[in-house]
């Protein structure tokens, strides 16, 4: 590894219309070098990718990217561009055809081809060779559906170095593989070191820097906050500069007295539905109380989601534990068990799981509640639509009327008519998976006084949320998740940000 | 709650603008009757007055009926995403069954016993479809094999199945009073009356509508665009009744079909199954997650289909006085055909009765009018096929454009 820079950021600045992702960004890349970059989501790492690959060409930003002592001119056919000038990414999810072999996926699009037909001798020897060169272990014939996710990315790693790569950018590399992969995946990175091939290295995972990074950069609000050899830095150090900033007046305050505990959750296990041998919840264990807020805190992969959706009953399949609410032992199966019980849930994915976005609004907000305003032969549709007027009324939801169909409003009414539905079911326990993302700040204000308004009025809250400022300020109690489990229930007053990084990095256990 | 209050609630405004926004948001109903209309002039001058004289017009109706028993199931069963080709055959199914029945076993066992027999054969039509559509929707719905392969199957498996029943020969059904309901009509009294109650209820729609929005507080609209909506409805029925009298009056199959689009309408718009159907087919993930039974409502809605196949063998073995082997070949295409002219979406989610009725008359109008000028069969598939592209596609052409 030589002084030699190969990519070097100078002043990069990209702004959207309402947000600055990156500002006045700042750092060099060493020729050969392994370089991780970390941050909270949102702070401008895959900004960073997207310019380097293309999706933002230049001109769409400004400050320069110095790529080999030139500037990195990306304009049109920008992807194209970027991936001759031999810059590769391997993003987090992977972007395998299933059905197809190694071979193929490397090659697809490039097949060698002789007389116009596809030259398959050609291909798989050449598949091999790559597969060698880069000490991939993984065979060129095999089909990719039937490869663990190890040796899918690996496969993925060999197309983007078959077009000679010269930088390789891994975008949350080991969020979905298994200790020994990792183990594996670092002896690849080793190996592409040896052969000259710069890495640069995006995780949540910070002690993984330690093992394989060579320099670490960390962002924070789109802004370049320390870069130093790792010898440099140790892992408190990265934490304190990942989340180090003042909390601003961001937070109604609440007027909340939590009351009784009205739901417990003991040593609770479960396992995938679809694929019986992998354990999602390994062991959740907390308690809820009435008027209460309960932040959720963790990394992405930490089991969260997972964790209501089972509570939900509409994911994983409980082997162990027990759901207590109000002090009857629970046996949810399906999500209208959980809302007859008492228990709702405002998903993470709105427009995937929350609403017909091709309904009207009315219609979207009535869907969970027929059964308050309906008999056998009909739906009562006046007493529905006054019903459902209470609600968008009380939670400020912005259209011309009821009717207008959900996908012409904005992310955040949209996310208020999610809340809507899932308020009219009059729950005991309202769980929201991450209730605010994506959402102008004015509207994300309301949502915390809307929570504020039903935690006072006596229902119990999970909020689940990657922002750690939102936890803070929002929740009583904090519970924080590592790796499928509940690591550490904290009380408000004793929870800060480096606290929780550090619980949910699994830096420390308590 | 005063009305200026709520400003979420649906708007007062000009009459013009009202029938706009109305004309806008169902354009594609609305380009449908004017090309029906457009389709009946043009066949009434070819055939030199024929096409719309008060026989044809009768017939015409009686026409399309079997069919479009199909598609008031089938608009559910795509609104939900999936899609049942072997409706065809399943009614041919049924009539073959009510063919033999009465051949073979009320001959013997209940001789001259008209109503029985009608009844009974009744009885086993319906409950062969629904039998049949119990199977049907438990397999696509609780071992989850997709409705393409699960119908497809069945198709091939009636075929065999009328084949073995007929044993390659026609079953006559033609027992009289039972006949009546294919080729029977209301006595002209009886159709005035009808009319009257239609027209009555109508009016009483339109009052109690009213009455309700005041009560809950909102605006309610003009009432002379609800008084000129309703006696326009009216007049069309009211015409409707009396052209057909000039004939033989109201068939009874239109009366049967009337029923049950209307039934099966209300339904789809106005109770928790319709509206999971259409939750469903709009985004299944947030349906799910909203409490909704999945599998029940789509197994519900084969049960239907099935049902709904049994009325079409039955008015089909009635109209033909015979179970023959090639029984429904073919309609399903007819079936699926009405529902995507009359507004259904391949995609799921959207659709409803009315169109799919006024899609089975467009394509009951081609057919019809090509047999009166003696246009070979062959020339009209291919129409019927070119139509149903060409409204597909200016559906789409229209959508992206608004």
């Amino acid at each position: 590894m030589s002084d030699d820079v190969i990519l070097e950021f100078k002043n990069v600045t990209k702004n959207f219309p309402g947000v600055t992702a990156l500002k006045d960004v700042s750092f060099q890349i060493r020729r050969g070098e392994i370089h991780g970059i970390c941050g909270e989501n949102g702070a401008g790492k895959s900004t960073l990718v997207k310019i380097l690959s293309g999706v933002y060409p230049s001109g769409s930003y400004e400050g320069e990217v110095i790529y080999n002592g030139q500037e990195l001119k990306l304009e049109s056919n920008a992807i194209h561009q970027a991936t001759e000038e031999g810059i590769a990414i391997v993003y987090q999810e992977l972007t395998l055809v299933p059905s197809m072999t190694v071979g193929e996926n490397i090659y697809l699009g490039r097949e060698p081809v002789e007389r116009n037909v596809i030259n398959w001798d050609k291909l798989y020897k050449d598949t091999e060779l790559l597969l060698n060169k880069y000490h991939l272990d993984v065979h060129p014939q095999a089909l990719v559906r039937q490869l663990g996710v190890g040796k899918m990315q690996m496969t993925e790693i060999a197309k983007a170095l078959s077009e000679d790569a010269k930088i390789l950018i891994l975008d949350e590399p080991t969020s979905a593989l298994a200790e020994a992969e990792i183990e594996q995946l670092m002896e690849i990175l080793r190996g592409l070191k040896e052969l000259g091939v710069t890495c640069i290295y995006i995780s949540h995972r910070l002690e993984e820097f330690f093992h394989i990074a060579d320099t670490i950069t960390v962002l924070r609000d789109g802004k370049m906050i320390i870069t130093q050899p790792t010898q440099n830095l140790t892992l408190e150090k990265l934490v304190q500069n990942m989340v180090g900033r003042e909390m601003k007046e961001r937070f109604p305050k609440g007027n909340r007295k939590p009351g009784e505990v009205i739901l417990e959750v003991e040593d609770l296990h479960a396992i995938n539905p679809d694929n019986k041998s992998i354990e999602v919840l390994k062991g959740v264990n907390f308690n809820l109380r009435k008027g209460e807020i309960l932040g959720i805190a963790g990394l992405m992969g930490s089991g969260r989601t997972e964790l209501v959706m089972t509570l939900f009953g509409e994911y994983g399949k409980i082997t162990q534990g027990k759901v207590k609410l109000e002090g009857q032992e629970l046996n949810i199966h399906n999500s209208r068990q959980a809302v007859q019980h008492g228990i709702s849930l405002v998903p993470e994915d709105r427009k995937r799981h929350g609403l017909v976005l091709m309904q009207s609004i009315l219609r979207n907000i009535s869907l969970a509640n027929l059964d308050q305003f309906a008999s056998f032969f009909r739906i009562d549709g006046y007493h529905e639509l006054r019903e459902s007027l209470t609600y968008a009324k009380s939670l400020a939801i912005k259209a011309p009327d009821l009717n207008a169909p959900a996908d012409s409003l904005s992310g955040g009414n949209q996310q208020k008519v999610v809340i809507s539905k899932w308020l009219m079911s009059k729950p005991k326990v309202l769980i929201m998976d991450d209730p605010t993302r994506g959402i102008d700040v004015g509207t994300k204000y309301e949502i915390y006084r809307i929570m504020n308004d039903l935690s006072e009025n006596g229902i119990a809250i999970i909020m689940i949320s990657s922002d750690l400022e939102e936890v803070l300020g929002m929740s009583d109690r904090v519970m924080v998740m590592h790796e499928d489990q509940s690591v550490c229930t904290l009380d408000i007053a004793e929870a800060t940000q480096e606290r929780i990084m550090a619980l949910a990095t699994g830096l420390v256990s308590n | 709650m005063s009305a200026s209050t709520t400003n979420l609630s649906p708007k007062n405004s000009s009459a013009a603008s009202v029938i706009t926004k109305q004309l806008r948001a169902n354009l594609q109903t609305y380009a449908l009757i004017l090309a029906l209309i457009v389709i009946w002039i043009i066949f009434d001058i070819t055939t030199g007055g024929l096409y719309l004289s008060a026989q044809n017009f009768s017939n015409l109706f009686r026409q399309m009926t079997v069919t479009a028993f199909l598609s008031v199931g089938m608009v559910l069963v795509i609104v939900t995403g999936g899609i049942d080709l072997s409706v065809g055959r399943l009614a041919g199914w049924v009539s073959v069954w009510v063919a033999y029945f009465q051949a073979n076993i009320w001959n013997h066992v209940l001789p001259e016993q008209q109503v029985l027999t009608t009844i009974l054969s009744v009885l086993v039509g319906l409950g062969i479809g629904t039998i049949y559509g119990i199977v049907q929707g438990y397999i696509i719905a609780y071992l989850n094999v997709t409705a393409f392969i699960v119908t497809l199957g069945s198709m091939w498996i009636l075929n065999g199945l009328i084949l073995i029943r007929t044993g390659g020969k026609t079953i006559p059904a033609n027992q009289p009073l039972f006949s009546k309901i294919g080729q029977g009509y209301l006595p002209d009294w009886a159709g005035w009356i009808l009319a009257g109650l239609v027209v009555l209820l109508l009016f009483y729609m339109m009052f109690s509508s009213r009455r309700r929005k005041v009560k809950f507080g909102f605006e309610v609209p003009s009432f002379t665009l609800d008084l000129a909506k309703t006696i326009f409805f009216s007049l069309l029925v009211v015409g409707f009744v009396f052209y057909v009298n000039q004939y033989s009056g109201v068939s009874n199959p239109v009366l049967i079909l009337a029923v049950f689009a209307v039934i099966v309408s209300y339904v789809s718009n106005n109770t928790r199954f319709g509206r999971y159907a259409y939750a469903i087919g709009g985004n299944r993930e947030a349906a799910r997650l909203s409490g909704i039974n999945i599998n029940k409502n789509i197994f519900m809605i084969f049960v239907l289909m099935g049902f709904l196949c049994g009325v079409s063998g039955i008015v089909m073995a009635s109209y033909l006085g015979y179970g023959t082997i090639a029984a429904g070949t073919g309609y399903e295409l007819y079936a699926i055909a009405a529902c995507i002219l009359g507004g259904t979406s391949t995609l799921g989610g959207v659709g409803t009765i009315s169109g799919a009725m006024i899609g089975a008359l467009v394509l009951a109008s081609l057919t019809n009018g090509l047999q009166i000028m003696n246009v070979a069969s062959s020339w009209q598939y291919v129409l019927n096929g070119v139509v149903l592209v060409v409204a597909v596609l200016a559906d789409v052409y229209l959508k992206k454009n608004r």
